[in-house]
């Protein structure tokens, strides 16, 4: 310091002030930049969620997490990720029960859902489709009634049936069998939404039928002869599962010529 | 006369069967004397039939037993006589008209079904109860021979067949011969002709039909034909989403009828890295490989399509998979890999579907570059 000649020497109390404002202008100018450039960090988590969406997180958080992952992003081996499967798709594996997966397996099957009260299965299943929708965007179910209105509407919705539905559930709605263990489910415990949405979005091996292939008038004829197909009444009581004629044959040749066959003896004995 | 009166007693009191009208003179029919049970008994035994036992089941008519028998029959029949007048009133008064969900109208057929059947089992019962609890017992014995017939039968057989062609004199009269093998020759190729013509599918048409489809230019006046729904709609890119699969029809016309039963196509998008598999397999198939003027080889970005018909036995094969990419056959579980140039991979199908090269028009919509390049459907004595 007393090298520096040609210089009137500081007092020692200047020399500690310009310090300590040399200092606080250095942490003033980092903190500034810091805020500057991450702004969100102490901002409100996920501003871009509706509040029903929030909802559906919590839910997910709690039940959906562990297999599809944060932010429904996914895991490696355990379950695919969500982003763009929207709001459809997760309404119909929510309420057909096949979500929660009960185990990894050829598919995934319908069963009681995570929520046994239909209501509150309803209003969750729509909740978390809102997550997944505000996530990814995706096919969405519409709102209101899916079934159609007029005089030619079960012939047209039959035929669309027979020509885009039938080879794999088979004329009744019964389904049938795919490969390696899959098949095609029978639809009757299926709700008019879960049919829908099912279409709109091709639940694991089933062909996505797009608003362009299928209107969505065409969707709720669809919708209306198959939901009057399980109205129906079976004419001989008792539909057999509605397999089909070989259900019907086999069983009036097992149980049918049986009896004719024990009614013969029987008169033969009383000879 | 006495003879054979002694000779009918000793048989209607013992039971003994060795008595045979053969050969033996027959009980004179005209006897005032003869009863009719006498008469029946008599004509069953020029046919060989003895009747050895005969005796009622009531021996004293009017018992208790008898008449309880008698009301029960008659009941049968009378419940006959009700469910037939159900099953008519049933058919004319309900007027059935099929409506759906659950109603009465759907009992039109069973009760049809319940009361004829009721009627005709109530009548068989009655029958069958009349003749085996009323009508009386009887044992008849019927002689039959053993073997072949007797030598003189033969001999007589012979003969009358050789007098019949005799009698024609066919060996002297060549004219009416040749006119009569002349008459029957195209009968009997008539007999052949019939069974073996339906087995050739249009025998007038042009080439041989089973190498063409409706997807060849030649039934569109040389233009590409599109590629329509079943309502004659041709389709865009935008209408099947990734994952989905639709089935096509030529776009001419009747495209979509049995007629051309052999063109059904499923056109199917594949999603972003599945199509990337198929493109890269295109090659191994040199028919469906890119080529330099046509880059995308038989797809069309990621459109691919291939024929519903299955090569197996030709059912429909429509059953897709959309993740695995398989498409199956219903009839016998034939599977066929789409990314893989729908090689068979699963089941008796021994030959891959047949792809047909699209691309899309002007107007934007899906047409087929050319005709099926190998013949469609089932194993095929020409194929490539």
């Amino acid at each position: 310091m007393s090298t520096r000649s040609g210089r009137v020497p500081r007092g020692r109390a200047r020399r500690r002030v310009g310090t300590v404002v040399r200092l606080i202008a250095a942490l003033i100018l980092a903190g500034g930049l810091y805020a500057a450039f991450a702004p969100g960090v102490y901002a409100e988590e996920d501003p871009q969620l509706s509040q029903a969406a929030k909802d559906g997180k919590a839910i997910f958080d709690n039940t959906c997490v562990s297999c599809h992952g944060r932010n429904a992003q996914g895991v490696t081996d355990r379950g695919p990720s969500l982003i763009g499967v929207g709001s459809a798709s997760v309404e119909f594996q929510v309420t057909s029960g096949r979500m929660p997966l009960a185990r990894q397996e050829a598919q995934a099957e319908r069963k009681p859902p995570y929520w046994s009260d239909p209501e509150e299965l309803d209003q969750n299943a729509r909740l978390l489709g809102q997550y997944i929708q505000e996530l990814g965007g995706g096919p969405q179910v519409p709102d209101g009634n899916l079934r159609a209105e007029g005089g030619n509407t079960l012939a047209r919705g039959g035929e669309l049936f027979r020509v885009n539905c039938s080879s794999c559930h088979a004329f009744s709605a019964g389904g049938g069998a795919l490969s390696s263990g899959k098949f095609a489910p029978s639809m009757a415990a299926a709700t008019d939404r879960q049919i829908y949405a099912a279409m709109l979005s091709g639940p694991q091996n089933m062909p996505v039928f797009g608003d362009n292939q299928l209107t969505p008038d065409e969707k709720r004829e669809i919708i209306t002869y198959i939901q009057n197909l399980k109205e129906d009444k079976d004419p001989g009581g008792w539909g057999l599962g509605r397999i089909g004629p070989v259900t019907e044959g086999l069983a009036i040749f097992v149980v049918g010529v049986v009896a004719v066959v024990f009614a013969a003896l029987w008169i033969a004995g009383k000879s | 006369m006495s003879t054979i009166g002694s000779e009918r007693s000793h048989t209607a009191g013992a039971g003994d069967t060795a008595h045979h009208s053969g050969g033996q003179p027959d009980i004179d029919v005209h006897d005032p004397s003869l009863s009719r049970f006498e008469l029946v008994r008599e004509g069953a035994r020029r046919d060989g039939v003895e009747i050895v036992h005969y005796a009622p089941r009531f021996p004293i008519p009017g018992t208790k037993a008898e008449r309880r028998i008698e009301r029960t029959i008659a009941l049968l029949f009378l419940l006959t006589g009700v469910a037939g007048l159900a099953f008519v009133v049933i058919f004319v008064a309900m007027r059935f008209a099929y409506t759906p969900g659950t109603n009465s109208a759907k009992l039109f057929t069973p009760l049809l079904g319940v009361t004829f059947g009721v009627a005709l089992l109530t009548l068989g019962a009655g029958i069958i109860m009349w003749a085996k609890k009323l009508l009386p017992e009887e044992v008849a014995v019927e002689k039959r021979h053993l073997g072949g017939s007797p030598p003189d039968d033969k001999k007589i057989m012979g003969a009358q067949l050789g007098h019949i062609a005799e009698e024609t004199a066919i060996s002297r009269r060549p004219l009416l011969k040749g006119a009569l093998l002349l008459g029957l020759a195209p009968v009997g190729v008539a007999a052949v002709v019939l069974p073996i013509a339906p087995l050739i599918k249009d025998p007038h048409g042009r080439g041989d039909p089973l190498l063409h489809t409706g997807f060849d230019p030649e039934y569109n006046n040389g233009n590409p034909v599109r590629l329509v729904r079943e309502d004659g709609t041709g389709i865009r890119p935008d209408d099947v989403s990734a994952g989905g699969q639709m089935t096509v029809y030529p776009g001419i016309p009747h495209g979509a009828t049995n007629f051309w039963a052999d063109s059904p196509t499923l056109l199917i998008h594949l999603r972003e890295a599945d199509a990337a598999v198929a493109r890269s397999n295109l090659a191994r198939i040199p028919l469906n490989a890119p080529t330099p003027d046509n880059p995308d080889g038989g797809m069309w970005q990621n459109f691919i399509a291939y024929s519903k018909i299955c090569t197996h036995l030709g059912c429909p094969a429509s059953l897709y998979e959309q993740q695995t990419n398989r498409l199956l056959c219903p009839c016998h579980q034939s599977q066929f890999l789409i990314t893989d140039n729908a090689k068979p991979i699963f089941g008796p199908a021994t030959r891959r579907l047949p792809m047909l090269p699209i691309t899309v028009d002007d107007d934007g919509f899906f047409v087929a570059r050319s005709d099926y390049q190998v013949p469609i459907g089932p194993a095929f004595w020409e194929r490539s």
